[in-house]
């Protein structure tokens, strides 16, 4: 993924200065600059830039993580797990054992896969259920977590810089990733939501 | 032809000057530069006065706009004063050396070489330009000092400069000086 579209640095540009705003700034130093307006805009819309891709470089998946996370137990029946889902309007949890450890993640679409639907999403199964007469939930009846979730579960250590995690989140195609430490142990997760906020943020801090 | 144009175009300038100073600014620039040459000066009316030697040249009367008019250039910082002048008078009087001060080619390359060493030194000041220049056209009085024109008037005087420097522009509340040594 090329860098420029990951960073806000590099679309987004520093707010506007006109040489005469930088004339004003300028007179209300003392002494002679011997430096041109336009230097020191295009000193300022590079530093700018740096400034930017380094804070946002800095941030990591220790400081962006929910920290309050619902996880289910892989022996949890499948219709909890959607009613916690539901419950809580999320898409999906992390899968975890009796050691807090991350076994996989379960996901609206690894429901609406083993429901029939083919693309795994919401409208594939639709689709599915207005091709068929009656609808469809009976392949996974009687399930549990633990049969459903995808796994291994795509995670990342705390230190993860923002930048490895979204080209996680765009290469796997996933919505969310767990934060796990040395061991494996549940410590957050990061939704799609989570860096949306924090972009955004980054975007109207400048 | 939108390479002409272009070309053309950077003729028109892209930016505006720089704010002017206020009156304090001028006054305290043109005592400063006052100060300088005229210590300069002194000096050598009572100290080489009769000998061969020079104290004050003319490449430091443009030391002393940017030293007491431009306190916080890079260009008028005592690295840059000290460092361009002594690199620019060794490649001046260099040159002579090798090529003698009759030709054309001796005072180009003196201020061509200058640059380039100011440049790759991190010393750039301009000034320098004008020290190597006077190595070459300074005629027999500077040239018979040979390398002591590095030291003398050279190296004695940006001292000289410099020292003021720190003196006069921090006595300013509004001035400081230097913005770096090194």
């Amino acid at each position: 993924m090329n860098e420029e579209t990951l960073t806000p640095a590099g679309g987004a540009g520093p707010p506007e200065l006109g040489d005469e705003d930088i004339y004003e700034a300028m007179k209300e130093i003392p002494g002679y600059l011997d430096i041109t307006p336009g230097s020191f805009r295009e000193v300022y819309r590079l530093a700018y830039r740096l400034a930017r891709k380094r804070l946002f470089a800095e941030q990591t998946a220790a400081r962006l993580m929910t920290r309050e996370v619902i996880a289910v137990r892989p022996e949890t029946p499948v219709e909890e797990v959607a009613e916690a889902m539901g419950r809580a309007g999320i898409s999906g949890v992390p899968v975890v054992d009796g050691e807090n450890r991350v076994a996989g993640v379960i996901s609206e679409r690894d429901f609406l896969s083993r429901m029939g639907a083919r693309e795994g999403n919401f409208m594939s199964l639709v689709a599915l259920c207005l091709r068929t007469r009656g609808c469809v939930a009976v392949p996974i009846k009687e399930k549990r977590a633990g049969d459903l979730m995808s796994s291994p579960a795509v995670t990342v250590a705390p230190d993860t810089p923002l930048r490895d995690i979204l080209h996680l989140l765009e290469t796997r195609r996933i919505n969310r990733v767990p934060v796990t430490d040395g061991q494996g142990r549940l410590m957050g997760i990061i939704t799609r939501g989570d860096l949306l906020r924090t972009l955004g943020g980054a975007l109207w801090a400048g | 032809m939108g390479r002409v144009r272009d070309y053309v175009r950077k003729m028109a300038g892209t930016s505006i000057s720089p704010p002017g100073v206020d009156p304090g600014e001028m006054l305290f620039s043109g005592l400063g530069g006052f100060l300088g040459i005229g210590l300069l000066a002194l000096l050598e009316s009572h100290l080489v006065a009769g000998t061969d030697l020079v104290l004050l040249i003319g490449s430091f009367g443009a030391s002393a706009v940017l030293v007491y008019g431009v306190v916080k250039s890079p260009l008028a910082q005592p690295r840059n004063v000290v460092g361009g002048h002594l690199i620019s008078s060794l490649v001046g009087v260099t040159a002579v050396k090798l090529l003698g001060a009759g030709t054309w080619l001796t005072p180009a390359l003196a201020v061509g070489v200058s640059l380039i060493l100011m440049h790759a030194t991190r010393t750039l000041h301009p000034p320098g330009g004008a020290t190597a220049l006077i190595a070459v056209l300074g005629g027999p009085k500077i040239q018979q000092l040979g390398y002591l024109f590095v030291l003398v008037p050279v190296g004695a005087g940006v001292l000289v400069l410099v020292l003021v420097g720190l003196l006069f522009n921090n006595l300013l509340p509004r001035r400081r000086y230097p913005e770096f040594w090194w």
